[in-house]
């Protein structure tokens, strides 16, 4: 048990699932008891993650308030489940989103609320697993347990092809974890071999191999890296293995309120750092240079293709990918910078673009569309909609003072000062700050500018429920801007552990 | 009176705290442009206020530097959100607040019965907050934050007729809104590489050093590095202080609308016309330059950059007056000549005459605002007409906006003894005694040929000859609009004092922050000044003859200009800004937005999501139909891979036996 005897995280973890299974021991038609018992679940967990904040110690570099448990203790196996300088933010992010897609939900007339609210619970609760999860093998199970709901949502109650969405989303992210599997079983064999102790902790084999108790052959190791990287590149998604994820936001109920559990979706990145650069530094320093071409990529391509979407799902998508690929970049840059930009990025991206698919969910409701093209100067009869798009927009395109700019520029940053990097890929990097304005500006215009059309002069502005849903999200967006230490403060020593081992490595090659 | 330095930090708050009250509490268009304009007056006070206790100082302590708290800091970066505020700073804020504030009081008579004067009141505030940001800034990434800042609110200001189709002369309000920040953008995406370089080389962002923080002042350490190069691939090293100043200098061709970046301003009176005056020709626009100024220490130390902004300042101020003789929309003709002017600020700081810039940016300020202002009278007074062939004849129907706008005009064309003149002189002077480049000297001349030529041409159309278009008889301006054009016609007159030959009052308040040299004024300066100005007489004489007498019989409504006939092609290239618009819609626009689609449709369906993604699947399908394992598609798949997987691992360890 950890050092205030209750399990804290698990809570965090599970609350949102036993909201779930309460939902379906309640009657069927009781919508208003579902909704009140779904939502108190989300709020539950995100009211227990006040604690865990506050609890957290920022002057600790491993994992913390850590939950331990023997499940099949003779293979190693532990449910274990901590926080650290990495994760927590990820955490909160979940636990803080979760809530406000439930409530963005609750105006769209879906079909079968009850199983759409339970699935979206169930997802929360495996995207926490993920990220506290400090055994490999847990790790892996709660990584597969987010496609089920999230296929589910996409593919019951999504648009026109949404089945074949949703069985490209599964097949695709399930392709590629087959080879994270791999990658598990290999650390866990070599780990077994060389010290005797099968165990598929991570803080034990950080350990082991921080302090040299095993040493990977760097082909070994290589390949390890590669396994992992597979199922994280396919995750985040890099470039050109992101068709899945656009075409799965493009199939997505138009409500918007599984993209922003799409924007929780992390994982990936998350995974990168976890995995691919913790425990691999030298393969990652080996495999840098090709990653970093990837993430340029990434930046551009889905950049370029975002400006010619005319739908607005589908533009946000490829705007989220291109996010992504400055994620990765900052990643692999290996530096404090770099990395800690890239978390900070998770975060604000996940808020930014998180409303973003609310809005579009909006304009959809009142409306039914979402082509570009259909709308128009709604922001003289929306004046607050579109104000307050028009902040996310900037958000999202890196204005300073709203938070977006803060990863961004901490991940060139990084990326400029890493010794695997360098100004190269930064000078390429920065055309997405063009770009994004390029792209995300042309939508706002198309849509609050110029002249309204006959059929949409009567939409109403914003209303009670959705002020609620963009005012949560305005307020880290602002609050990050100006004061984005929140955010770095508690990854500082984490980050800089993290640094001080990759500049040995690097230094070492 | 130290403690009452916190003072400094009203300067910003003030407008800001005005642009939230609008927003949130004004409802009505009285009380938007009373908040604001007091919010701005007071912000003025506060400018004063806080010179009179930075002089209250001892000499070397004039420097005030409040940090509010530490903004990013991720390893060995850190950056503080803190204000500074020196003597340049204080040139710079008065400049803000002083014009910034006439231009809102006059905008609550001009703007009276707009449709949203709520938002637009708000933005003004928002934008004054962000051009002081910009210059109070103590550190590079905050002065980005007040950089980006003007950007985003001119986005606003420009797209406020963001619901019309166009306004004169045919700009699309949300397009020339939107082309102005992408544009701006990439100026400052490298101005953004500026800053990254400038802290992996010189170890900190912030100008000074900063004690609160414990970091150090890059501006001070730029010398040291003035012999560094650094390697650029395949093209072989830059030394680091220019490869700094050059990305600087995007970013300066972005907000300062120099060539090749300025084709946003002359689209940015698609604002109203208060707008033109604060945002594209009194403050917003002169960031560049402030930026320049700033910097100096680091633009001394490289003769290669400082030549750059030199070519830069000159082809712009050269292009830009030639633009703006062509020109038929008055406020066009306005916009070309802010930029032409600002390529005179910007040839003057990139020689080394900062304060001859800093002199001129600040007549400029004066005589800019009082002219986009007047223009707004008078294009009020004809009706919202803003072609200059369907005015004439206006000086007897409007003879107290006549003389104001002549004021302005006589300034901007440098004649003896009005603002611009002095200014000028200083530039021209600087270029042919102290630097010795008489072709930059000359190049400077003849631009201010051009510029008296271009407003004589104005005057002429506006206020001479017969009204071409007769129709209801124009009315002259209401109170609110009326006194802050007196008071700038009253500063386009006696600008110039503030830095009078022998006076010079602005130079030596300038000195602590620029150590220029005090210049020696020699009889040579006298006759170079009185040739200048005697050829700008010329030029204005010339233009206002053309276009009151010669010609006057040929100028009409949707006529081409009399003059293309004799000019041809050379006029037309000019009226089009030299065909960079056209350019850049042609090379990089269209085909940007074209490829955009082909790769949507044709890249990422078919290519990505057809070959790479279905085939690979197929393979697998067809493999796995073989072996029959399950039933549906991606068990199969899956526990295919994992078998395989599993097999060849496990097979691995046990035959490597370890």
């Amino acid at each position: 048990m950890n050092q205030i005897g209750f399990p804290l995280v698990s809570l965090i973890v599970w609350l949102p699932a036993l909201g779930a299974l309460l939902l379906w021991l309640l009657p069927r038609d009781n919508t208003a008891a579902g909704r009140i018992v779904a939502l108190a679940a989300a709020i539950g967990a995100l009211v227990a993650a006040v604690p865990l904040y506050i609890l957290f110690d920022p002057s600790q570099a491993g994992y913390q308030l850590v939950d331990r448990v023997g499940w099949v203790s003779d293979w190693g196996l532990y449910y274990s489940v901590s926080v650290d300088g990495i994760s927590l933010w990820l955490v909160l992010l979940t636990v803080f989103l979760t809530p406000i897609a439930l409530l963005a939900s609750w105006g769209s007339d879906v079909a079968n609320p009850r199983l759409f609210q339970g699935l979206i619970l169930l997802l929360a609760s495996g995207m926490t697993g993920v990220f506290v999860a400090q055994d490999m093998l847990l790790f892996y199970m709660f990584f597969e347990f987010t496609l089920v709901p999230t296929a589910l949502l996409i593919g019951m109650w999504g648009s026109d092809e949404r089945r074949a969405a949703a069985i490209k989303f599964f097949v695709y992210t399930f392709a590629g974890s087959v080879f994270m599997l791999l990658g598990i079983i290999g650390l866990y064999l070599i780990h077994g071999q060389q010290t005797g102790v099968y165990t598929f902790d991570l803080a034990t084999l950080l350990a082991s191999l921080q302090l040299g108790a095993i040493r990977i052959d760097p082909l070994i190791e290589q390949l390890l890296f590669l396994a992992f990287f597979i199922a994280f590149a396919v995750k985040v998604p890099i470039w050109p293995f992101h068709t899945w994820m656009t075409t799965a936001h493009a199939e997505a109920p138009v409500s918007g309120v599984v993209d922003v559990a799409g924007m929780m979706l992390k994982i990936g990145a998350y995974g990168l750092i976890r995995f691919n650069v913790q425990l691999f530094p030298n393969a990652a320093a080996w495999a840098a240079p090709a990653v970093g071409v990837l993430a340029v990529i990434t930046i551009l391509y889905s950049a370029w293709v975002a400006y010619g979407q005319s739908d607005l799902k589908r533009l946000l998508a490829y705007a989220s990918v291109s996010h992504l690929g400055f994620i990765v970049l900052g990643i692999f840059a290996l530096t404090s910078q770099g990395i800690a930009g890239a978390v900070v990025q998770m975060v604000n991206s996940g808020v930014t673009t998180s409303a973003l698919f609310l809005i579009v969910g909006m304009l959809a409701a009142r409306s039914g569309e979402r082509d570009i093209s259909s709308f128009g100067g709604l922001w003289g009869t929306m004046p607050v909609l579109g104000s307050l798009t028009l902040i996310m927009v900037l958000a999202s395109i890196g204005l300073p003072g709203l938070n977006g700019f803060v990863g961004e520029f901490t991940i060139l940053l990084g990326a400029w000062l890493s010794p695997v990097l360098g100004w190269g890929f930064v000078l390429l990097a920065v055309l997405g700050v063009i770009l994004s304005a390029a792209y995300l500006l042309r939508m706002f215009r198309l849509v609050f500018m110029g002249e309204v059309p006959a059929e949409r002069a009567a939409m109403p502005d914003l209303q009670g429920r959705e002020a609620i849903v963009l005012g949560a999200l305005l307020v880290p967006t602002v609050v990050v801007g100006l004061y984005p230490n929140i955010l770095f403060g508690p990854m500082q020593v984490t980050m800089q552990q993290l640094a001080q081992t990759l500049t040995q490595t690097l230094a070492s090659r | 009176m130290s403690d009452l330095r916190w003072v400094i930090w009203l300067i910003p708050a003030l407008p800001l705290l005005g642009f939230l009250v609008t927003v949130l509490l004004a409802r009505s268009e009285r009380a938007a442009g009373l908040i604001a304009s007091v919010a701005v007056g007071l912000s003025f006070v506060a400018t004063i206020a806080s010179i009179a206790v930075m002089q209250s100082l001892p000499e070397e302590a004039r420097r005030l530097n409040i940090v509010l708290w530490e903004w990013i800091s991720v390893g060995a970066f850190r950056v503080s959100f803190g204000v500074l505020f020196d003597q340049l700073t204080a040139v710079m804020a008065l400049l803000i607040t002083g014009v910034g504030g006439l231009i809102h009081i006059y905008s609550i008579g001009y703007m009276h019965g707009d449709s949203r004067p709520v938002r637009f009141f708000a933005y003004l505030n928002l934008f004054i907050f962000a051009m002081l940001m910009l210059v109070m800034a103590d550190n590079l990434l905050l002065l980005f934050l007040g950089w980006e800042g003007v950007g985003l609110c001119s986005f606003l200001l420009i797209g406020h007729y963001f619901d019309r189709r166009s306004v004169a002369p045919g700009i699309v309000p949300s397009e020339a809104a939107v082309k102005a920040f992408v544009v701006n953008r990439v100026g400052d995406a490298a101005f953004l590489l500026a800053i990254i370089l400038v802290f992996s080389r010189l170890g900190s962002i912030s100008f000074f050093p900063n004690e609160a923080l414990g970091i150090n002042g890059y501006l001070e350490r730029a010398p040291e590095l003035a012999f560094t190069q650094v390697g650029i691939g395949f093209l072989g090293s830059i030394g680091v202080i220019t490869a700094i100043c050059l990305l600087m200098l995007i970013g300066v061709t972005g907000k300062s609308a120099q060539v090749p970046l300025y084709t946003w301003l002359p689209d940015a009176m698609a604002g109203p016309t208060p707008v033109s005056a604060l945002i594209h020709a009194a403050t917003m626009v002169t960031a560049g330059v402030y930026l320049i100024v700033r910097n100096h220490t680091l633009f001394s130390a490289s003769p290669t950059a400082a030549g750059v902004v030199v070519a830069i300042g000159l082809v712009t101020a050269f292009l830009a007056a030639t633009a703006a003789i062509t020109q038929f929309d008055i406020k066009r003709v306005l916009a070309y000549s802010t930029i032409s002017q600002l390529g005179y600020m910007v040839t003057a700081v990139g020689m080394g005459a900062y304060a001859a810039g800093m002199f001129h940016l600040l007549t400029h300020g004066f005589f800019k605002a009082l002219l986009f202002l007047a223009a707004g009278a008078i294009i009020h007074a004809v009706h919202e007409t803003q072609d200059m062939r369907r005015m004439g004849g206006l000086k007897d129907e409007l003879p107290t906006t006549f003389r104001i706008y002549a004021i302005g005009a006589l300034a901007l064309a440098g004649i003896f003894p009005f603002a611009g003149f002095w200014s000028k002189d200083e530039i021209i002077a600087h270029a042919w005694f102290t630097v010795q480049n008489p072709g930059a000297a000359v190049a400077l001349i003849v631009t201010s040929m051009l510029t008296a030529f271009y407003m004589g041409r104005q005057v002429a159309l506006i206020f001479y000859g017969k009204r071409r278009e007769p129709g209801t008889p124009a009315h002259e301006p209401g109170n609110a609009m009326r006194i802050p054009l007196f008071i700038l016609a009253a500063a386009a007159v006696l600008g110039g004092l503030i830095n009078l030959p022998g006076v010079h009052w602005l130079s030596s308040f300038l000195e602590p922050v620029i150590h220029e040299p005090e210049v020696v004024y020699t009889l040579g300066m006298g006759i170079l000044a009185t040739i200048a100005t005697l050829l700008s007489i010329g030029g204005a004489y010339l233009g206002w003859w053309l276009y009151a007498r010669a010609l006057a019989g040929r100028v009409r409504p949707g006529r081409d200009d009399p003059a293309l006939r004799y000019l041809g092609d050379l006029w037309r290239g000019a009226e089009l800004g030299w065909g960079f618009d056209w350019f850049y819609q042609r090379v990089i626009v269209r085909p940007y937005r074209n490829f955009s689609q082909t790769l949507s449709d044709v890249f990422d369906r078919q290519g990505i999501d057809g070959i790479l993604v279905a085939g690979p699947g197929r393979i697998l399908g067809v493999l796995a139909h073989g072996v029959r394992v399950a039933q549906s598609g991606f068990v199969r798949n899956y526990a295919l891979a994992f078998l395989i997987g599993v097999v060849v691992l496990v097979g691995y360890f046990t035959l490597a036996g370890r």
